[in-house]
């Protein structure tokens, strides 16, 4: 039997693994998400019966609102399964896989992160039913600031399909395009599950103690933010694999490189997006239990995230030398 | 397409150092984002000692961030020595 | 688009070694400079008891950063190090803010800016330990806990001056990149202004606190 590894069937092949791919990674974090919602929502039901109607609806919302990183994933599957893409270049085989696993593993963690203020806000409904829609607006805020990472991926999965690389050599871009997916699709999980867990603090608080909810809403978005900053460097390092200009050759150690630098942020970003999760979870929880030393709390919580980050920033050290120098 | 020795060796060496810098950065990540949580509820509980327990916190994380520092070592040796 | 990551340099030969200028970046940051002199001048002419509008934005910078570095190091150092740290603070809020105004962009953009300023808050932190502590004192701490931990101890100290300059280069610079890609796919009048807002304002502002408090944390250290 003959196959025909001709140009349009690889790309074929490779759009529709990244398809599968990018859904079912894709949907693992929305199903862990919406399931731990409602499991907080049924413990809050059984806390207070009597409040059914408004924990469903507070669970429903908040489910929807994890779900819409799995949205985007299905939004990538469908272009990859249905848009006939231009075969002039073997290249596009790789640009689409990696499309795909991009968006497929960015959606992994914003909706873990989203699910996480929801099941806190059904549970805060039932202690301070007075609070519910105060409540909501916190919940959505927050996991609306938690699907930043899941948008990242989707920006750099569109890039990845809609480009043009046909004027790049083969051998070392395909490495840059697989090592461009892989960064941001690996460096928006932690960002995305520490974002959620500031906005579960942040829901508990507004909850616990009404009077706070101003100061809390403002350190959850402060906190939130600074919590993405490895998402961004994982965004960067995709865009320079993406944009450098690569030379011709038949070695594999520059692939590698690129590979590499892609691989690193994007493992990098991980363990400190979740850490800086942490440390503004707790700042957000004392704040919103006491009123004094506000500023103290904001200010230990800046410092704190900033040396938290640094063995995020040399990922970023080393994949940037991995690009440009070796 | 012929591959050589040589090559192989150093893409080895690039695929490691982005590996071992990637993984490396997780564990001190997690465990610093530990050390500042507690110093951010320990202010909560006692706003007055902020100084000592921001100088604290930092001696804290310096200390968990060695084996992040391990890592950049190694992938440097991995990138410019091997 | 295409030219992302094209930097305009002046080279120049000089005895064997090349002398490479960022063009921009100098002028960008002689802009800002120029603007916070200018600032300054007119922050202090005609003092009064009763502020004008600019004295008042002067003194609101200079009375809580002095404050911060107060906490930070004590009333009596924070005479030393807080006209340097209040004129840091201004200059990187200057700074990242100017890429929001069109056809200006950040210095801080340009690694060269965050690694020299880092470079200089390494040296301030390091002298002033050596005065607080004399040498030997000073050099006492790089053999502790073990006198083998004496190239780890190196390293954490230069891998210091990477991370915070390191970190206002990656924030500054990711966020220009969303920015220049997401308008260029959404050729929308709507995002980039919020994006703008975020990046360029917002996470501009953190950057510049978190680069100057670091800082000030690092002297901290050293000195005491």
């Amino acid at each position: 039997m003959m196959i025909q590894w001709d140009a349009e069937t690889v790309i074929k092949m490779a759009a529709y693994a990244g398809a599968g791919l990018c859904m079912g990674l894709g949907a693992i974090g929305a199903a862990l998400g919406e399931g731990y919602t409602a499991g907080q929502a049924n413990e809050a039901v059984s806390r207070k019966p009597e409040l059914s109607g408004e924990v469903f609806k507070t669970m429903l919302v908040g489910q929807a609102m994890a779900e819409s990183a799995a949205i985007f994933a299905l939004v990538v599957a469908m272009l990859l399964l249905f848009v006939n893409f231009p075969t002039h270049s073997w290249l596009f085989a790789m640009s689409s896989l990696s499309a795909g696993l991009c968006m497929g593993l960015g959606a992994f963690g914003s909706s873990i992160g989203s699910g996480f203020p929801a099941g806190a806000a059904c549970q805060g409904t039932t202690h301070q039913p007075a609070m519910g829609g105060r409540l909501m607006t916190t919940m959505l805020i927050g996991s609306a600031v938690c699907q930043t990472p899941a948008i990242f991926a989707m920006v750099v999965s569109f890039i990845l399909l809609f480009s043009n690389f046909s004027a790049q050599p083969f051998n070392p871009a395909w490495a840059a395009l697989l090592g461009a997916g892989l960064a941001t699709g690996f460096a928006a999980i932690g960002p995305g599950i520490g974002g959620g867990l500031v906005a579960r603090a942040a829901c508990d608080g507004v909850a616990r103690n009404p009077e706070r909810a101003g100061p809390v809403t403002n350190i959850m978005l402060l906190g939130q933010a600074v919590s993405q900053t490895t998402a961004i460097y994982g965004v960067l390092i995709s865009f320079v694999l993406i944009f450098r200009n690569n030379e011709a050759t038949t070695l594999i150690a520059p692939s590698a490189a690129l590979l590499a630098a892609g691989l690193c942020m994007g493992f990098g970003a991980f363990g400190p997006g979740l850490g800086l999760g942490v440390v503004a979870q707790n700042a957000v929880k004392w704040i919103s239990r006491s009123e004094a030393g506000t500023g103290d709390i904001t200010r230990l919580m800046l410092v704190g995230m900033a040396v938290t980050e640094s063995t995020g920033i040399y990922a970023l050290v080393i994949s940037l030398l991995l690009i440009f120098v070796v | 397409m012929a591959i050589e020795g040589a090559d192989l060796i150093k893409a080895a060496a690039f695929l490691g150092a982005g590996i071992c810098m990637g993984i490396g950065a997780l564990g001190p990540g997690l465990g610093e984002g530990f050390t500042a949580g507690k110093a951010c509820e320990a202010i909560g509980k006692n706003p007055k000692e902020a100084g000592l327990l921001t100088r604290t916190m930092l001696v804290g994380q310096a200390v968990s961030e060695s084996t992040g520092i391990y890592s950049l070592v190694v992938a440097l040796l991995l990138l410019f020595v091997v | 688009m295409d030219d992302l990551g094209n930097i305009h340099q002046i080279i120049v030969h000089l005895g064997g070694w090349d002398l490479a200028f960022n063009f921009e970046a100098m002028v960008m940051t002689w802009t800002v400079i120029g603007l916070l002199l200018l600032f300054g001048f007119f922050a202090v002419r005609g003092r009064s008891l009763v502020p004008g509008p600019i004295q008042v934005v002067g003194e609101l910078f200079v009375f809580h950063l002095y404050g911060l570095v107060e906490d930070t190091l004590g009333k009596e150092r924070a005479k030393t190090y807080g006209p340097l740290i209040c004129a840091l603070f201004m200059f990187l809020l200057l700074c990242n803010w100017l890429g929001t105004i069109p056809h200006l962009e950040e210095p801080t953009k340009d690694l060269n800016t965050p690694l020299s300023l880092g470079i200089l808050g390494f040296l301030v932190a390091h002298v002033s330990g050596i005065r607080a502590k004399g040498f030997k004192g000073y050099a006492k701490e790089y053999i502790e806990p073990f006198p083998f931990m004496l190239p780890l101890n190196l390293v954490g100290e230069i891998a210091n001056v990477i991370s915070i300059s390191f970190r206002l280069f990656g924030n500054i610079m990711g966020g220009s990149i969303i920015i220049l890609v997401i308008s260029h796919l959404a050729y929308s009048l709507v995002l980039p202004p919020f994006l703008l807002a975020f990046f360029g304002l917002f996470v501009g502002t953190i950057q510049a606190f978190v680069f100057t408090m670091l800082t000030t944390v690092y002297i901290s250290i050293q000195v005491k």
